[in-house]
């Protein structure tokens, strides 16, 4: 417990040693607002929707893969994944530590939203189920995708690179839940879009949560694949002793 | 306190190391040398357990490396040959994360302050990493394998791209060390290794090629003894007394001695001795000696007979004039 917390402290504190942080939280920030805000303007309803319905999109193709391209490529780049992995520490406790940094990370820079139902609130009266819901959602959908970025990360030296595959991966995997791209898929081979819908895709999850719906079978999927993620994670930098 | 058997490491189908058994007592201070791609990091990864060997077993402290790593790691201290930092912390901020990750709890200001000072940090605490030179970049490195005060000490290339002030630092500190711990360390400065080592391992192509003390080696691969004497006289007089001695395998003429003077290389036969009868035969032809001594082969030159022998090529090398 106590090397999950040296390395989080180590790891949290590196996101704010490079002004990239900053400035694709500022980036996220403006961006999610503002096309919220355009929304607003438009339909005039004091809820959250339309902010939560581009949120995998952004998160997966953009911030994410910001987030997590250092936790690993940087080591392997300057060589300290060797000092590392011989401090006498569990493997999975170094993963671990570095996943909570960057989830705090993320959650720090989501917070910078909340000014959204704060105006909502002064604005209307907003239903807060879907917002608080929403927010819960974001959060696990965050999760699981850091830990799609912290996996891909292992295998890489180059920040950059890893951002592209990690973006990719999420990117596809926020997409074969969106509107008409299971059809599409259908449409290809028959079946495989609805498959990947059901059963892949992290919209359809996250949509549920959205709507105030926290199903079982989501916060299931949501928990069960990040921690898959992060014990292949472990088990990825135990083979490359190999 | 170390102990490699029959350890094999490949990556793909290049062989690392090959069948590589050595055992280090407490307090030595072996000295790893081998050309470039020998194997010298492979081995010191695998004992530091970063890696883990193909087939073969390693044990550190009665530890198993692949069955305990993590008691193994609480034992070493290990300054890769990188010198990997996060460079955008302070040193202190490194120290202090290193400190805790090694769980110094109770001593860790005494650690600390002790590592500053042993390493020389004191004036760049608050500096940035990626700032510093590369001497200093190589203490705070050298000083994140002391913090935890351990028994072994695995030290790949710990002099490389530093200045000779800074080597004789290293160097010094190193010995100050050895008092009570366990060193390998691996270089490619080979007087480094003769003037810190207590014994050698020689390695090339992921084979141990010899072990043992400087002079073992020398002994090794010397095939006959060498003495250098320089007398004032001719070179006739000085032939004529020189035949009488019957040891003698070969004259080597020094060409640069000055004039009159007369100075060459004797290789003699190892096992018979020269000393006395060419002591006897100075006095009795009352020869005013200039130099004598007793020439030793080079470290470098046994390290390149002993590499080349074993990838199947003979060197012709010539003796070095000058004892160690």
């Amino acid at each position: 417990m106590n090397d999950i917390k040296v390395i989080f402290k180590r790891e949290f504190r590196a996101y704010f040693y490079s002004p990239i942080a900053y400035v694709f939280s500022v980036i996220f920030i403006l961006l999610n607002a503002g096309l919220y805000m355009f929304h607003f303007f438009f339909i005039g309803n004091a809820d959250m929707r339309a902010f939560f319905s581009t949120l995998p999109l952004i998160l997966g193709l953009i911030f994410i893969p910001a987030v997590s391209m250092r936790l690993w490529s940087e080591e392997n780049k300057l060589g300290t994944v060797e000092l590392l992995l011989t401090l006498p520490m569990k493997i999975e406790s170094i993963v671990l530590g570095k996943f909570l940094a960057s989830l705090l990370f993320f959650i720090t820079a989501l917070a910078g939203t909340l000014t959204i139902p704060l105006a909502l609130e002064v604005l209307g009266t907003p239903d807060y189920g879907p917002i608080i819901g929403g927010y819960l959602g974001t959060i696990m959908l965050g999760a699981f995708f850091l830990s799609v970025g912290l996996f891909i990360s292992t295998f890489f030296s180059d920040q950059i690179v890893s951002l592209i595959i990690t973006s990719l991966t999420c990117g596809f995997l926020a997409l074969i839940g969106w509107g008409y791209v299971p059809m599409v898929i259908d449409g290809w081979i028959p079946g495989l879009g609805r498959f990947l819908y059901d059963y892949v895709g992290v919209t359809r999850h996250f949509n549920d949560v959205e709507k105030g719906v926290i199903s079982i079978g989501s916060i299931i999927y949501f928990l069960s694949f990040t921690g898959l993620f992060l014990y292949l994670n472990a088990k990825a930098l135990e083979r490359r002793k190999y | 306190m170390i102990e490699l058997k029959n350890v094999c490491k490949d990556y793909g189908s290049t062989k690392a190391l090959v069948d590589v058994s050595f055992s280090v007592k407490k307090g030595e201070i072996i000295g790893f040398v081998g050309p470039n791609g020998a194997g010298k990091s492979t081995a010191m990864r695998i004992i530091t357990t970063y890696t883990a060997p193909t087939s073969g077993t390693v044990s550190v402290g009665g530890f198993n490396a692949l069955e305990n790593p993590l008691e193994v790691r609480k034992l070493i201290g290990y300054l890769p040959e990188r010198v990997p930092l996060y460079s955008d912390m302070l040193v202190s901020e490194y120290l202090a994360f290193i400190a805790s990750a090694r769980h110094l709890n109770g001593t860790f200001e005494k650690r600390m302050n002790w590592v500053i000072d042993a390493c020389g940090l004191t004036s760049v605490l608050n500096r940035k990493i990626e700032v510093l030179s590369k001497g200093f970049k190589q203490r705070v490195c050298l000083a994140q394998a002391l913090i935890h005060d351990p028994d072994v000490l695995i030290l790949d290339e710990p002099t490389s791209g530093l200045d000779p002030l800074q080597i004789i630092g290293i160097r010094n500190l190193i010995k100050e060390l050895a008092k009570k711990k366990t060193i390998i360390l691996s270089t490619h400065i080979l007087s480094e290794v003769a003037s810190v080592a207590d014994r050698i391992l020689m390695i090339n192509q992921g084979q141990i090629v010899a072990d043992g003390s400087f002079d073992k080696l020398v002994k090794k691969v010397s095939d006959s003894g060498s003495v250098y004497l320089s007398i004032k006289g001719s070179k006739k007089e000085f032939e004529s007394g020189i035949k009488s001695l019957s040891d003698i395998q070969d004259i080597s003429y020094d060409e640069t001695a000055p004039r009159g003077q007369t100075a060459a290389h004797l290789y003699y036969n190892p096992k018979a001795d020269l000393i006395a009868p060419l002591n006897e035969l100075i006095r009795s032809k009352k020869w005013m000696v200039v130099d004598l001594q007793q020439e030793q082969i080079s470290l470098e030159e046994t390290f390149i007979r002993l590499t080349s022998n074993s990838s199947g090529k003979t060197t012709e090398v010539k003796r070095e004039g000058g004892a160690k």
